[in-house]
């Protein structure tokens, strides 16, 4: 069962491919996360999802329903919700009337209960009956997202829901995406901070110049890449170049890490950094979903390395 | 159906809900109306300062001069409030001057010098009375006959030539009188000389219950044309009173990423027709207050008969059409700008539309019914407003021209609201930089 079906879908803008031949599934009760550099097609991907574009080639099915149905029941629109990266709330109204607007808009009309739930659940009861121009950034970005979930979609598409917002805020909207789940949706979330993807994904998807070249789970996809990196200290001001068997060195600060070369031997690398100093960390890993992710964005850098 | 009457709702009450809507709702009938109370409340405030004129008086013996001063003098006793002992009128000092002779060039020298005096501010103005002003043969042509010529630098204070010009008259006319050596009394030759005013009347009719013959009504010669002319720019004002609101908006929620999110729960074309609906209904609810308030007030001063009820329908379809298919049009711009100031390039032709009735105006009322007027309040542009412009001029129009009109008007709206609903769900996402008129055009073919 797939929340979201996506089979061979382009799309293109004038000359430029925003979606190039992209198939994807997003299972049900998961939470799905898109990554990839800006520009990479994944705003266009979750537009088409909503229907606000319209894949020039490929079918979008979503919840069973084909993008270009016209349900006569319960519209699609009503089950699902969207949360885009530019967002905006009408300043002159009232923090519930804009909730109690949304939910309406979604077909909900005995929204006050829940209204006063996520209002608790977001801290935000006192600002009840405030004016939306009155809040500070970080609190807007709240009411979006209770506008967005108010009337209890099946399935939530959130544009970069943590660019912008302090620890605190992060950690609240991290807790409310994990209790949306326990209740039973879906959740799609873009974004570009690794460390967020990575706890929080039970997929995920990296979409690059509007191709698909990661899917599946964290442990896969770190599977896929093997163990081929090194994390390394070494103290005293030792040269790190010219190691045999080392593709690149990255710079951590406190430690080096550095990827392997195809059959490298590690023993052979832990002989020649013991010679140029004293070694007081040395780890094979996996490489993580910020190493991946820069590997395959940055590929011409790679290539002079 | 739902959230068409969501978004309608939210629309009708942030516009309705505002100080501003209340402010405009009040000040609109004061700035129209404002330059009218202010002449009435200036007409009774007189400038008091003493006005001198020069009178040069050509006929033999200078025989006028004496009847200017009497009036003037008549007029100066008045100038004076007895209880109060202050100047309310302004006092007029007369100067006779000597006229000089009678050749062409004299009299060119004399004119400039009394002109010089009244550029210099001495002189208000003055008169010069011709020397064959009391001829009477009756061999000449009008140019070649001489008169009285006012001669100032203000012309639009005419009270001075107002004040003499009857007394001068009949003083004038008196004297040819004399010369002509008349048998006929001079009351009798006034008599025959009343003038008399055509008159402007309604229709004669049966009465229903008593089956009396009813004698029409004296007409003002004002109300036929205030009604047009207000039913005409009231439809007017309130369009662009709501139809900029709109568009004002559209532009806001793209520029503060609102359109966006509402397009999350609601389809591009429902989230425009909602506006729309809107914005329909505030301008009916700006026409019930102003129609109300204007049909109170005309029935309180007994000129309710110039605005028939069926005459109030018509203006309410044409209202609700008007704001539908302008809107539409307001939208569209909106969607397709990214801030006010772009609005302004792709606005121009919306308003020439909107604005052609206005110029049409006059011609149209004139001849409500020409081929001409009947053709143009056909252009369904133009219907709304000139529909009713002529329908108000008595005796109307036959119904089935408002029926047809109201049907082409609906046919265009539709047309306008689905070019709108096109342009509209192309531009809403758009950022940066505005769309051209011609862009606006492709996407409404391929959107």
């Amino acid at each position: 069962m797939f929340a979201v079906v996506i089979e061979d879908v382009t799309k293109t803008f004038r000359q430029h491919v925003a979606v190039d031949h992209l198939t994807l599934q997003v299972p049900r009760g998961s939470i799905y996360g898109f990554i990839g550099p800006n520009g990479s097609g994944k705003t266009t991907t979750l537009r088409m999802i909503m229907r606000i574009f319209y894949p020039d080639r490929g079918v979008i099915r979503v919840l069973d329903e084909p993008v270009d149905s016209a349900p006569n029941k319960r519209s699609i629109l009503d089950r699902v919700a969207y949360l885009p990266e530019e967002r905006g709330l009408y300043k002159q109204m009232k923090v519930r009337e804009v909730l109690r607007f949304y939910a309406a808009l979604k077909g909900f009309r005995r929204s006050g209960p829940d209204i006063d739930g996520w209002l608790k659940r977001m801290d935000l009861r006192a600002w009840a009956d405030q004016k939306v121009q009155t809040l500070s950034k970080g609190m807007a970005q709240k009411v979006q997202f209770i506008a967005t979930v108010i009337a209890r979609p099946e399935l939530i598409l959130l544009d970069e829901p943590f660019s912008g917002l302090d620890p605190v805020n992060t950690e609240v909207l991290r807790e409310a995406i994990l209790e949306l789940r326990r209740r039973g949706a879906t959740i799609v979330f873009s974004t570009h901070d690794m460390s967020v993807a990575e706890e929080l994904c039970d997929f995920l998807c990296m979409i690059y110049k509007g191709r698909k070249v990661l899917d599946g789970t964290l442990e896969s996809i770190q599977d896929a890449y093997g163990e081929d990196t090194l994390r390394v200290q070494v103290e005293g001001s030792a040269t790190w170049d010219n190691l045999p068997g080392v593709a690149k060195v990255t710079d951590f600060g406190r430690y080096k890490e550095l990827r392997l070369a195809p059959q490298a031997d590690t023993q052979v690398i832990l002989a020649h950094l013991m010679q140029r100093g004293r070694v007081r960390h040395f780890e094979i890993s996996r490489p993580t979903l910020h190493d991946i992710f820069v590997r395959i964005a940055r590929p011409e850098v790679d290539a002079h390395a | 159906m739902h959230k068409i009457f969501v978004i309608a709702t939210r629309e009708y009450l942030a516009a309705v809900r505002t100080k501003a809507f209340f402010i405009t709702l009040i000040i609109m009938p004061v700035l129209m109306s404002g330059s009218a109370l202010i002449q009435w409340l200036l007409s009774d405030y007189h400038d008091t300062k003493i006005k001198k004129f020069a009178i040069v008086d050509r006929t033999p013996g200078a025989r006028l001069y004496p009847v200017i001063e009497k009036t003037v003098q008549a007029y100066n006793e008045k100038t004076i409030d007895p209880a109060a002992g202050k100047a309310v009128l302004p006092h007029f000092d007369l100067e006779q001057v000597a006229p000089s002779a009678n050749t062409a060039a004299a009299l060119a020298e004399q004119r400039l010098e009394l002109s010089e005096r009244v550029r210099t501010g001495e002189l208000f103005g003055f008169l010069d009375i011709e020397a064959k002003v009391l001829e009477t043969s009756t061999g000449e042509t009008h140019a070649q006959m001489q008169g009285i010529r006012y001669q100032s630098n203000r012309t639009t204070n005419l009270d001075f030539p107002r004040l003499i010009e009857k007394p001068l008259l009949h003083a004038i006319q008196d004297m040819r009188m004399e010369e002509m050596h008349l048998q006929v009394p001079r009351e009798k030759i006034r008599a025959a000389m009343r003038p008399t005013p055509v008159e402007v009347m309604g229709l004669t009719s049966r009465n229903p219950v008593t089956g009396a013959i009813e004698d029409g009504a004296l007409r003002s010669r004002i109300a036929p044309i205030v009604v047009p002319i207000g039913f005409l720019m009231l439809m007017f004002v309130v369009v662009m009173m709501t139809a900029t609101p709109l568009m004002q908006g559209v532009v806001e929620e793209k520029m503060q990423r609102i359109a966006e999110v509402l397009l999350g729960s609601v389809r591009p074309f429902d989230l425009m027709l909602g506006k729309l609906l809107g914005m329909t209904a505030v301008s009916l609810t700006i026409t019930t207050v102003y129609l109300g308030g204007a049909y109170g007030a005309a029935r309180q001063y007994g000129f309710a008969e110039y605005i028939p009820s069926n005459l109030l329908a018509w203006f309410v379809v044409f209202q609700a059409l008007a704001a539908l298919m302008y809107g539409s049009l307001f939208i569209a711009v909106g969607a397709a700008c990214t801030d006010m100031k772009e609005t302004q390039n792709l606005l121009w032709p919306v308003m020439l539309l909107a604005m052609l009735p206005l110029f049409l105006m006059g011609s149209v009322l004139q001849e409500p019914n020409s081929t001409v007027a009947v053709g143009l309040s056909f252009f369904p542009f133009a219907t709304p407003m000139l529909m009713i412009l002529r329908q108000s001029v008595p005796p109307g129009v036959p119904t089935w021209q408002p029926m047809l009109g109201v049907g082409l008007v609906v046919l265009t709206t539709l047309l306008c609201v689905w070019a709108a609903g096109r342009i509209f769900r192309v531009g809403i996402l758009l950022q940066g930089k505005g769309a051209k008129l011609s862009e606006m055009l492709r996407w409404i073919i391929h959107p």
